[in-house]
């Protein structure tokens, strides 16, 4: 238990002088468990880890997925997902602010990350509400907020990250996230009527566009929701026509959306070498830093539990004879303080070795937990005074203050915590829809 | 310099983005040839699991050069103000490629351990020492290159403007 902690510490530190994640706790946990067992056993794990580790079939569900969200961002989808949902929700009052939350999730259901949905849609949205006079703290609040949701909605990186940490089943994750997605999408879109109620002039009502208009739009987007849907349902399994059946596993599901994203891409000219190539490298060098951090994280795993963390701290809880609310609770309050300091993949894989086998020996479901442990980063992502969206958001806008983004962004962040209080008084919210699969 | 560099990198992304390619391609075939006429490619597995090796490990030291390593900057302000910045981007790339070099060591004994046994994949009889010695030279050349970055980082600030490019 103590050398656990010894360990954390020496990460923390590790950390905070830049040495990079994996390296930081793959050297913790190498010589942890030097001390612990002896420096061959070390170095064995350690190599075995790597070789196994890169030749992991599981494991190619990470390239898969990013070359799908690279590939459609190519494609240019991000202004038409734009326009259909302005088509639908202009003429409300804040309608653009409620288009810009849509369009943020349904560029969230093929982009897995939450800075790369924030940066896009800020360029394709931010003009548009300029236009129509919001109120710039609405605007940029909206887009700040509607890029969180990019790590919930399936496919999201993080949960195949969670999932390859802790050996959740990724397919399970993915459909626990869809409902608290669209609950995320419908409380926000409830935080841009309640900001529009106390502020009218924050954003006024445009233009009704006619159904004809409507249809004309759905003819952009038509191809992506549908690689959505072959993406999701085949990994559900629910597409059953007579005579293909599709279930896929997760890789598959991913291979099928990265291919059908290339020729979505390629059919709307927006791949020309030069973009192919630039999708390839980023892919290929966020696949290896990715797999280095799972390695690290891993290194660092193998020595907290021989290190006997698990035991201890469930004996320390038994001990202080605490309910495991009250230490799901605790956990939450560290998250969102955490939050405030580390962008949420350094978080996840810092936190969730330690938590994951207390949560789960507590009796908390591993599926669960994920979505809560995503939420609740998401939620870190708009937290002042350092939420990352935020300042990606400022980097990209340039021109507004963060503390109008973050005064704008607070009615969002409270129906994110009340959300995350619903996830977990009603845990069925999340696992109903993968309990069927 | 910078010309160099670039053509150093070549080489290992072209085999990583085809490896990438390669991995898109496969796993679709693979879906729709079994989906279709009940036909899965066999090998398919093995091939998935030496694809993912490749891109990994050819990316690695190419994305350790360009310092895209997952990594907190929380304290850059203070070093910063305390102009340590560069001692310890330096001690940072020399450090973590000085950890690179026992594991990868490490690596190269266990693949030749399996070359004396003869491992195979299953299907197409690739042996199995070629991608550990693979995984190990690549972890090599990241060590390498992470060293020397860090010395380049040290001896002058013209020469590390040259390895951001």
């Amino acid at each position: 238990m103590i050398e656990s902690a010894v360990g954390f510490a020496a990460v923390f530190i590790l950390v905070l002088l830049r040495i990079p994640i994996a390296f930081a706790m793959g050297l913790v946990g190498m010589i942890g468990f030097t001390y612990e067992n002896s420096f061959r056993a070390s170095i064995s794990m350690v190599s075995r880890l790597i070789i196994d580790t890169s030749q992991d079939y599981g494991l190619s569900v990470v390239p898969l997925f990013i070359l799908m969200g690279l590939f459609v961002n190519k494609g240019g989808i991000s202004r038409e997902l734009y326009q259909v949902s302005n088509a639908f929700l202009g003429h409300f009052r804040g309608g653009l602010a409620m288009a810009t939350i849509v369009a943020c999730g349904g560029f969230a259901a093929i982009c897995g990350s939450s800075l790369a949905t924030a940066a896009t849609m800020s360029k394709v949205a931010m003009p548009e509400m300029r236009k129509f006079g919001y109120a710039d703290s609405l605007s940029t609040a909206s887009i700040a907020a509607g890029g969180t949701l990019g790590i919930l909605i399936p496919p999201s990186v993080i949960l195949v990250i969670y999932g390859l940490l802790t050996e959740t089943s990724i397919g399970q994750l993915f459909i626990a996230g869809i409902v608290p997605g669209v609950m995320g999408i419908l409380f926000y879109l409830l935080a841009v009527r309640i900001s529009v109620a106390r502020n009218p002039e924050a954003g006024p009502a445009g233009p009704r566009a006619s159904w004809g208009e409507r249809i004309a739009a759905l003819r952009g987007v038509w191809a992506v929701l549908l690689l959505f849907g072959l993406v999701i349902g085949g990994l559900y399994g629910a597409l059953d026509f007579w005579p293909l059946h599709l279930a896929f596993s997760p890789t598959e599901a991913a291979g099928m959306g990265a291919a059908g994203a290339f020729l979505i891409a390629l059919a709307r000219g927006g791949l020309n070498w030069a973009a192919f190539r630039e999708v390839m490298e980023e892919t290929t060098t966020t696949t290896a830093s990715l797999f280095a951090v799972l390695i690290g994280a891993w290194i660092f795993s193998n020595f907290v539990n021989v290190a006997g963390l698990p035991e201890g701290l469930l004996g320390a809880v038994t001990a202080l004879d605490l309910g495991p609310w009250v230490v799901m609770g605790l956990i939450m309050v560290v998250y969102i303080i955490l939050g405030c300091i580390f962008e949420s993949m350094s978080m996840l894989l810092l936190t969730v070795p330690i938590f994951f086998p207390l949560v789960t020996s507590l009796g908390f479901d591993p599926v669960w937990f994920g979505i809560i442990v995503v939420v609740v980063t998401e939620i870190s992502l708009i937290t002042p005074p350092v939420g990352l969206n935020v300042f990606v958001l400022k980097g990209v806008v340039g021109d507004v203050s963060t503390g109008t983004i973050f005064k704008g962004v607070t009615p969002f962040w409270i129906v994110d915590i009340l959300r995350l209080a619903l996830l977990l008084a009603f845990p069925a919210l999340a696992l109903f829809l993968p309990s069927q699969m | 310099m910078t010309r160099i560099l670039r053509a150093l990198s070549v080489l290992p992304m072209a085999v990583a983005s085809a490896a990438l390619f390669g991995l898109m391609v496969l796993t679709f075939f693979d879906v729709v040839l079994r989906s279709t006429i009940n036909a899965p490619i066999e090998a398919a597995t093995e091939l998935v699991r030496i694809a993912i090796a490749i891109i990994v490990f050819s990316a690695l030291p190419v994305m350790s050069a360009r310092g895209q390593h997952i990594a907190v900057d929380l304290t850059d302000g203070l070093f910063n103000r305390w102009r340590l910045a560069r001692l310890r981007d330096g001690f940072v790339d020399i450090a973590c490629g000085a950890m690179l070099i026992l594991p990868a060591q490490r690596v190269i004994v266990l693949a030749e351990r399996s070359r004396s046994y003869g491992d195979q994949t299953e299907y197409l009889a690739i042996p199995t020492y070629l991608i550990g010695w693979f995984i190990g030279i690549m972890t090599f050349i990241t060590a390498a290159v992470l060293i020397l970055k860090g010395l380049m980082i040290w001896a002058g600030p013209r020469l590390t403007g040259i390895l951001n490019d």
